[in-house]
């Protein structure tokens, strides 16, 4: 491979991310082209040194997605962390998938679950003191008794965001391992 | 998977290594590359994930300096957190080398260590 292919196919790989950051990773490689010449070693050599480009560009985006993570810990980004490890999968994350793919089921079901409790709880809070019952209950209990199952169902959304970063954090570093 | 657990064990110390010679000095990625492959034999161009994510866990920094042929060159230093982790991960390898050291040794080995050990009685 020459080096103009090398770099073309890092480029092709590395499309969609900011362009800033995908100039200066290409600029990485072809100063390692440029170290690389100066110390008399043809580009062909160089580039089969590099290894596959394409993977190359892979490991780049995930380090990437990594990074983001880290740093916002936001839903879209736990996402590209993830499908990155994905990306670059091997045999031992592909066993872990009927593991990885359940718990994900599980913990989007119970976000659905916290969401419709926290709702339940508003209904109970705004229409409860007006409903009819045939026992007398005191109105302003029932407000705050919907009040309540709002705040449980707001405490359950927090753990589960927890959980949730701790779960993200180990497929990252399980990921990492075997790449 | 033969192979399998070599790579598993290079790509593992890959980090080490590179803190290890940052702990020496300031290096670039092909300097660093360069002198890894040649130990550990991996492909050169992992350098740049490597040095990319160990910035984002702050344990090098980066800086430019001209160089005596063509544009500046990308330096990387190691931080006061990159030597803490040097110095634990050292420690750490060391003390799994030992331990397997201790296990893989062949009963021959054995013998001539307890043979020593009469010698030097």
């Amino acid at each position: 491979m020459t080096r103009n292919e090398f770099i073309r196919r890092l480029k092709s790989g590395l499309g969609g991310m900011p362009a800033a950051e995908q100039a200066e990773m290409i600029a990485d490689y072809e100063a390692y082209f440029d170290a690389g010449a100066a110390e008399g070693r043809s580009e062909i050599e160089i580039a089969e040194a590099l290894g596959n480009p394409g993977r190359l560009a892979r490991e780049l985006r995930l380090e990437a997605g990594i990074k983001q993570w880290r740093e916002d810990r936001s839903p879209s980004s736990a996402w590209t962390a993830v499908i990155g490890i994905l990306g670059l999968a091997t045999i031992d994350i592909l066993i872990l998938l009927p593991i990885i793919l359940p718990v994900i089921g599980v913990i989007v079901a119970l976000y659905v679950a916290c969401v419709a409790v926290f709702f339940a709880g508003g209904v109970v809070m705004v229409a409860g003191p007006f409903a009819q019952m045939d026992v007398a209950v005191n109105g302003f209990a029932v407000l705050l008794g919907g009040l309540g199952i709002m705040g449980l169902a707001t405490a359950a959304g927090s753990i589960l965001t927890i959980v949730t970063i701790g779960f993200v954090n180990v497929i990252i570093w399980f990921g990492r391992l075997h790449y | 998977m033969a192979e399998g657990i070599e790579v598993q064990l290079k790509k593992g110390v890959l980090g080490l290594c590179v803190l290890a010679l940052l702990a020496r000095g300031n290096s670039y990625a092909y300097e660093i590359a360069s002198r890894l492959s040649a130990a550990v034999d991996m492909g050169e161009g992992t350098i740049y994930p490597l040095m990319r994510r160990m910035q984002g866990e702050g344990l090098v920094s980066t800086y430019l300096e001209e160089s005596p042929s063509g544009p500046p060159r990308k330096y990387y230093a190691i931080t006061e957190v990159g030597k803490n982790r040097f110095e634990e991960q050292a420690r750490e390898w060391r003390e799994f080398v030992e331990a397997v050291e201790a296990i893989i040794k062949t009963d021959a080995e054995l013998g001539a260590q307890a043979e020593g050990n009469d010698d030097t009685q």
